[in-house]
C-alpha cells in the first residue's frame, strides 16, 4: 500500500507545487474563467432539468413514467461517458505517459502500478461527470421532496458507477494492448471510443426527445410509454444504480441498499479481477506499446518529388512547411478519430434542421425560416469554432520541440503563420459554407438570406482561423504531452472568448438592418434613407471587424511568438 | 553479476538485440558501445527491466528479471538517456519519491539525500521546482537519486551527456570510486575517450550482435590493427572508417 500511495505522490506533490509555479497569475484568471463558465453551465442544467422535471410533474400517471425513463437515459449517457474517458485516461495513463520509464524502472511489481495508475485514471476520467451530474439528482431530489437519504444514495451509487466504468475501460486496455498490434494501440482505442460517443449521440439524436415535451404526441407514445416502463437489463451497472435511486426517491431504503450493495461489490470485484489481469499482462503490454510501428508510409517519390501545381508558386520554404504540415497532419493517427467525430457532428448538424417542427408552429413559417436561417449563421460558426479550437488553435503547439527547425529556417514568423492560416483556413472555409448551404436548403430560405449567409459566413471564416492561429502563437505550448488539449489552456479559453464575442458581434450588426429590410419586403414598402444609412454602415462595420480579426490576430500571433 | 544470456529483442521485422550473450564481473567497469541503432540502448532497457525481451534471460546479481523483477530492479540503479523528471516536483522530493519506491529508511534518506546534493553541487536547488534546473542540473539530480539506495549494480545510459567538464570529471571519479568499492557500472556511451579511460572492458555491439569483447589491446587484436586508439578500432569494426 505504501508503495502505491507513493506512486501517487508525485501527482499530488505537483498539484500543490503548481500554485507555486511561475505561471501561477495565468492560472489564477483560467481558474476563474473556467469556474465562471462551469458555474454559469452547473446553473442551466439544474434549471433546464427542474424545469422538465416540473413539466412531467404535471403530466397525470405518465409524469413519473417519463422522469425516471429520463433518469436511466442520463445516467446510460454518463457511463457511456465515464466508459470513453475511462478508455482514454487509462490508455495514456498505463502506456502513454513519458514518466512510465522512470515508474517501470523502480522495484515496484506491475499490479502496484496499474493500482495506482487505475486510480489516478478514474478521478480524472470522473470527476467532470460527477461534478455535472449533481444540477440532475439536486433537481430529482428537490422536485421530489427527497431527504439526505436520497443525496447520500445518488452520491454512493455514481462513485460506484465511477469505479466500475474505469475498471471496465483499464481491463479492456490491458488486455487489449497484449491483442493488438503494436504502434496501434493508441488509435484502435481512440477510434473506437469515439466510435462508441457517435453512436450514443447519433442513437439520442435519433430517438428525437423533443417529443417527449410536446402534449400532442402523447397519444402516439402510449405504446412506447409501455415500453418505457419496463426495467433495464438486471446485468447493467447503469440498472442497479438507477433502481438504488429509484428507491431512495421513493424512501424504500431497504431496497436502495441492495441495488448499492450489487453495484458496489461489482465495483470491488472489477477492481480485484482487474489487478489480477494486469499483474498478469501489464508489462507484456507496455514492452508492446513501446515497439515502433511497421512503416506505415513507404517512401514512393524519392527525393525529387513532383511539386503541387497549386503551391508551386511558393518560395521554398514556404512550400517546405505546406507540405509538411499536410503530410503530418494526415499522418497523425490520432486526428482520424476526430475527422470521424466531426463528420458525426455535421450530419446531427443537419438532421436538427430537417426535424424542425416549422409546420406546427403558429409563427408565419417564412418569419420562423428566416429566423433559424439568421441563427444558423450564428450556429455553423460556433461549430467552426469549434473545430478550430480542436486543430488550429494547437497548430503552432504542435511543432513540440521540433519548433527550433521554424527558428532557424530561412523564412519569417509571417509566412510560417499565414502557411498555417492557408493550410486550415481553405478547408474550414469550404466546410462552412457547406454547412450553411446545405442547412439553409433545409430551411428552404429566400435567395436573400441564403447569399446574406454565403457572403457573412465566408468573411468570418478567415476571422475565426486567424484568430486561432494568432492566440495559438501568441500562447505557445510546445512541452505539451497532447498539443490537442491545448484548447483548455488560457490562450485556448480566450480564443473562444473572442472567436464567440466576434460571431455575436457580426451577428447583432446584421440582425438589425437585416430585420428592416426583411419586414418592408413582407410589408412590400421600400426602405427609408435612414434604414439604408443603418445598413450600409453595420455592413461597412462587419467587414471592417472581419479585416481587422485577421490582421490584428496574426500581427498578435507573430510579435508575441518572436517575444 | 550481470549475465545476459542469447538476449534477443525484435521489433516487428527489425531485430534490434540478437542472440547477445554477456557477464560483467563485481565491480567491472563495462563500457558497451556501438554506432547509432545498433541496439545499445535497447540492450540496458532490458538489463533494467523497462522492456521486456523476445528471447533469452538478464540476471543481475543472479536474480532473473524475468520473473522476480523487484527484485533485481532492488539492486540496480538505472540512468536512462533521455531521463523523466516531474517538473512540477522540487529535486527533494524527487528524491524522496525515489527513496520511498526503494525502500530506504527516513535516516537513511535523510544522511544520503544530503551528501549527494552536496556532492552533485545541487544542495541550494534542493527546495527549488525541477523545472528551474538547468539541464545538467537535472542530469546530476538523475544520477543522485540512482545511487541514494546504494545500488549493487549501475546501468547507465550516456552518462555525461549535458554535464560541464567539472561534472565529467566528478562522474568519472566517482564511478571510479564506487567500481574499487564492488558495484558494478555497465555503461553505454559514444564518447570512446571516456570509454578507454574508465572500462575494464568494453563490447562493441553492431546491428544487435556484440562483434567484439575485451580491453583496448584486445579490441585492437580483434580489429586487425597494430596500433590506433578506441576510435580506430571502432571505425574499423563497425566497417565505418573513411575511404
Amino acid at each position: 500500500m505504501n508503495e502505491i500511495i507513493a506512486l501517487l505522490r508525485p501527482r499530488f506533490l505537483s498539484f500543490k507545487n503548481t500554485g507555486d509555479s511561475r505561471s501561477a497569475g495565468s492560472r489564477r484568471v483560467r481558474y476563474l474563467l473556467f469556474g465562471a463558465i462551469g458555474l454559469a453551465f452547473w446553473i442551466g442544467a439544474f434549471l433546464v432539468f427542474y424545469r422538465v422535471l416540473n413539466y412531467f410533474q404535471g403530466i397525470e400517471e405518465f409524469g413519473d413514467v417519463l422522469a425516471r425513463k429520463l433518469l436511466s437515459m442520463v445516467l446510460l449517457t454518463f457511463f457511456s461517458l465515464l466508459v470513453f474517458s475511462g478508455i482514454v485516461a487509462s490508455l495514456s495513463k498505463l502506456y502513454l505517459s513519458r514518466d512510465l520509464l522512470l515508474v517501470h524502472s523502480l522495484p515496484v511489481s506491475g499490479w502496484k502500478i496499474f493500482l495506482a495508475r487505475w486510480l489516478e485514471s478514474t478521478i480524472d476520467s470522473s470527476w467532470m461527470v460527477i461534478l455535472f451530474s449533481l444540477p440532475v439528482f439536486l433537481s430529482y431530489g428537490i422536485v421530489y421532496h427527497a431527504g439526505p437519504f436520497f443525496y447520500a444514495t445518488a452520491g454512493m451509487s455514481l462513485i460506484a458507477l465511477c469505479l466500475i466504468a474505469s475498471a471496465i475501460s483499464a481491463l479492456a486496455v490491458v488486455i487489449a494492448a497484449v491483442l493488438l498490434p503494436a504502434g496501434r494501440i493508441r488509435t484502435v482505442f481512440v477510434f473506437f471510443g469515439l466510435l462508441l460517443v457517435i453512436a450514443l449521440i447519433l442513437a439520442f439524436r435519433l430517438m428525437r426527445p423533443e417529443r417527449l415535451v410536446n402534449p400532442e404526441n402523447f397519444a402516439t407514445l402510449l405504446l412506447y410509454l409501455r415500453e418505457m416502463g419496463t426495467p433495464g437489463s438486471p446485468f447493467l451497472p447503469t440498472t442497479w444504480v438507477f433502481d438504488s435511486l429509484n428507491a431512495a426517491l421513493s424512501g424504500l431504503k431497504g431496497e436502495a441498499f441492495f441495488h448499492l450493495a450489487l453495484a458496489w461489490s461489482c465495483a470491488a470485484a472489477l477492481a480485484f479481477v482487474g489487478t489480477w489481469t494486469a499483474g498478469a499482462f501489464y508489462f507484456r503490454g507496455y514492452t508492446k506499446a513501446q515497439t515502433t510501428a511497421e512503416k506505415l508510409f513507404p517512401h514512393k517519390n524519392g527525393p525529387r518529388e513532383k511539386r503541387n501545381p497549386l503551391i508551386e508558386r511558393l518560395s521554398g520554404p514556404a512550400w517546405a512547411f505546406t507540405v509538411k504540415e499536410f503530410r503530418t497532419f494526415f499522418r497523425d493517427q490520432t486526428q482520424w478519430p476526430q475527422l470521424f467525430m466531426i463528420a458525426a457532428l455535421i450530419v446531427i448538424y443537419l438532421y436538427n434542421f430537417s426535424v424542425l417542427p416549422l409546420g406546427q408552429s403558429k409563427i408565419r413559417t417564412v418569419y420562423l425560416q428566416n429566423i433559424f436561417s439568421f441563427l444558423n449563421m450564428g450556429l455553423a460558426s460556433f461549430v467552426l469554432t469549434a473545430i478550430a479550437a480542436r486543430f488550429v488553435y494547437p497548430a503552432v503547439s504542435f511543432e513540440g520541440d521540433a519548433f527550433w527547425i521554424v527558428r532557424v529556417a530561412p523564412i519569417s514568423l509571417k509566412t510560417f503563420l499565414w502557411v498555417k492560416f492557408a493550410v486550415y483556413g481553405l478547408p474550414l472555409l469550404i466546410l462552412a459554407e457547406i454547412l450553411i448551404v446545405s442547412s439553409n436548403l433545409l430551411l428552404q430560405v429566400t435567395p436573400f438570406m441564403m447569399g446574406l449567409s454565403v457572403v457573412t459566413v465566408f468573411l468570418m471564416t478567415p476571422g475565426v482561423v486567424a484568430l486561432g492561429v494568432g492566440l495559438g502563437a501568441a500562447y505557445p505550448d510546445f512541452k505539451s504531452e497532447n498539443p490537442a488539449q491545448a484548447v483548455t489552456s488560457f490562450g485556448g479559453l480566450l480564443f473562444m472568448l473572442l472567436a464567440a464575442g466576434f460571431i455575436a458581434a457580426v451577428i447583432i450588426l446584421e440582425a438589425g438592418p437585416v430585420y428592416q429590410l426583411f419586414m418592408a419586403d413582407y410589408h412590400g414598402r421600400s426602405l427609408s434613407v435612414l434604414h439604408w444609412t443603418w445598413l450600409i454602415v453595420s455592413f461597412a462595420l462587419v467587414l471592417l471587424l472581419c479585416i481587422l480579426a485577421v490582421v490584428l490576430s496574426m500581427r498578435l500571433g507573430e510579435r508575441r511568438l518572436r517575444g | 553479476m550481470i549475465e545476459l544470456t542469447d538476449l534477443t529483442k525484435q521489433y516487428g521485422s527489425t531485430l534490434a538485440v540478437d542472440h547477445l550473450n554477456l557477464t560483467v564481473a563485481k565491480g567491472e567497469i563495462f563500457g558497451f558501445i556501438g554506432p547509432n541503432g545498433a541496439g545499445k540502448t535497447t540492450t540496458i532497457r532490458m538489463m533494467a527491466g523497462v522492456l521486456g525481451p523476445t528471447g533469452g534471460t538478464v540476471r543481475v546479481g543472479g536474480i532473473p528479471m524475468a520473473t522476480d523483477p523487484e527484485a533485481a530492479k532492488r539492486i540496480i540503479g538505472f540512468i536512462p538517456d533521455r531521463p523523466f523528471l516531474y517538473e512540477k516536483l522540487t529535486g527533494m522530493e524527487f528524491m524522496r519519491f525515489v527513496a520511498d519506491l526503494y525502500g530506504c529508511g527516513d535516516d537513511l534518506f535523510q544522511q544520503k539525500a544530503e551528501q549527494l546534493l552536496i556532492q552533485f553541487s545541487l544542495y541550494d536547488w534542493a527546495d527549488h521546482l525541477i523545472e528551474a534546473y538547468s539541464h545538467g542540473m537535472k542530469q546530476r539530480l538523475i544520477i543522485a537519486s540512482a545511487l541514494l539506495h546504494e545500488p549493487r549494480v549501475i546501468i547507465v545510459d550516456e552518462p555525461m551527456v549535458g554535464l560541464d567538464p567539472a561534472g565529467i570529471r566528478m562522474v568519472k571519479d566517482l564511478l571510479r570510486e564506487l567500481a574499487r568499492n564492488g558495484t558494478t557500472i555497465f555503461m553505454s556511451t559514444h564518447t570512446l575517450e571516456i570509454a578507454e579511460d574508465l572500462c575494464d572492458r568494453i563490447g562493441v555491439i553492431h546491428h544487435g550482435r556484440l562483434v567484439a569483447l575485451g580491453t583496448t589491446g584486445d579490441l585492437r587484436g580483434t580489429a586487425l590493427l597494430q596500433e590506433g586508439d578506441l576510435e580506430e578500432v571502432f571505425l574499423r569494426l563497425t566497417g565505418k572508417e573513411a575511404p
